[in-house]
């Protein structure tokens, strides 16, 4: 049993092995280290930087699906759902082309939607931020919340 | 050969064609494997380990499934390939259901395909995680046939 469990172990650091040379030699790699959700050109702000630019007027979006919104959001947030893009943003389009400086969060961490929806938004020539780590990070700082459908 | 012999080199070459098909896709597009890992949000990134164990998961996962999947077509340590293949459906198997209780929803459970659509992650994917449990287990408790012991068994 014991060689058994040994002969496993064996198969599971080979192919340790072999994943780390292969994600540094085959050039199809990237760095350890780096979130892959976050490009080259996507800008990402922290959460005192974020709650800086709320103060100071900020469009803050959120990409979360609407009924996660309703549950609580960032005071002035606006729905922008990454699920249901298109018509969000013809709604809210208006506003966006008005707002110097535009925020977008969702889910953090594993959520991928800000991103999303920060690079749909860059397309259209809206540039906009995105919020690092997202709605828990917001919770965490234990910044203002609001539930419901109104921002 | 016994006909649990037989069926067992079967089981072990189609559950080793699966594994190793499953790993391609991954092997190829390293960082697209990571985002799904991500996604499941079970191993981060998060505020306290960071990007990096989902990272490492991303990366050698593959590689993995590939050996334990040459192992079970080839034969050799056979048992222990398709042990180690059952440990990781328990694995596949509590990330779906976690992803499934928390409401997560991955379009992309990252089964075969990383790169655009691939298969939700739903109890239809948890049955066949199961099935091919069931399968390991079965190849991990059957005795690899010693035609060295026994040279004249079928004659």
């Amino acid at each position: 049993m014991a060689l058994r469990v040994i002969r496993a172990a064996v198969i599971v650091a080979l192919g340790g092995c072999l994943g780390l040379a292969w994600n540094s030699l085959s050039g199809l790699g990237f760095a350890l280290t780096r979130n892959v959700l976050v490009q080259e050109e996507d800008q990402v702000v922290d959460v005192a930087e974020a709650k800086t630019r709320l103060g100071q007027g900020a469009l803050f979006l959120d990409a979360r699906p609407e009924a996660f919104y309703n549950m609580a959001h960032i005071p002035g947030s606006l729905p922008l759902p990454e699920e249901d893009f298109d018509r969000a943003f013809a709604r809210l389009e208006p506003r966006l082309r008005g707002s110097l400086d535009v925020v977008v969060y969702c889910a953090g961490f594993g959520c991928e939607a800000s991103h999303i929806v920060a690079r749909k938004l860059k397309e259209r020539g809206i540039p906009a931020a995105i919020l690092h780590d997202g709605w828990p990070a917001w919770q965490d700082a234990h910044y203002a919340e609001r539930t419901g459908a109104q921002p | 050969m016994r006909l649990r012999d037989l069926l067992t080199a079967v089981l072990a070459i189609a559950l080793g064609v699966i594994f190793i098909y499953a790993s391609l896709d991954k092997i190829e597009h390293p960082d697209a494997f990571a985002r799904i890992v991500y996604h499941y949000r079970l191993i981060g990134p998060s505020a306290s380990v960071g990007p990096l164990p989902a990272n490492l998961a991303a990366v050698t996962l593959p590689w993995v499934e590939i050996l334990a999947g040459i192992a079970l077509i080839s034969g050799v340590w056979r048992r222990e390939a398709a042990g180690l293949v059952a440990l990781l459906l328990v694995i596949f198997l509590g990330a779906v259901s976690w992803a499934l209780l928390h409401g997560i929803d991955i379009e992309n459970c990252g089964c075969f395909t990383v790169t655009g659509a691939g298969r939700g992650a739903g109890i239809k994917l948890l049955a066949e995680d199961l099935a091919l449990l069931v399968v390991a287990l079965f190849i991990a408790a059957s005795p690899v046939p010693s035609t060295l012991t026994t040279p004249a068994a079928d004659a």
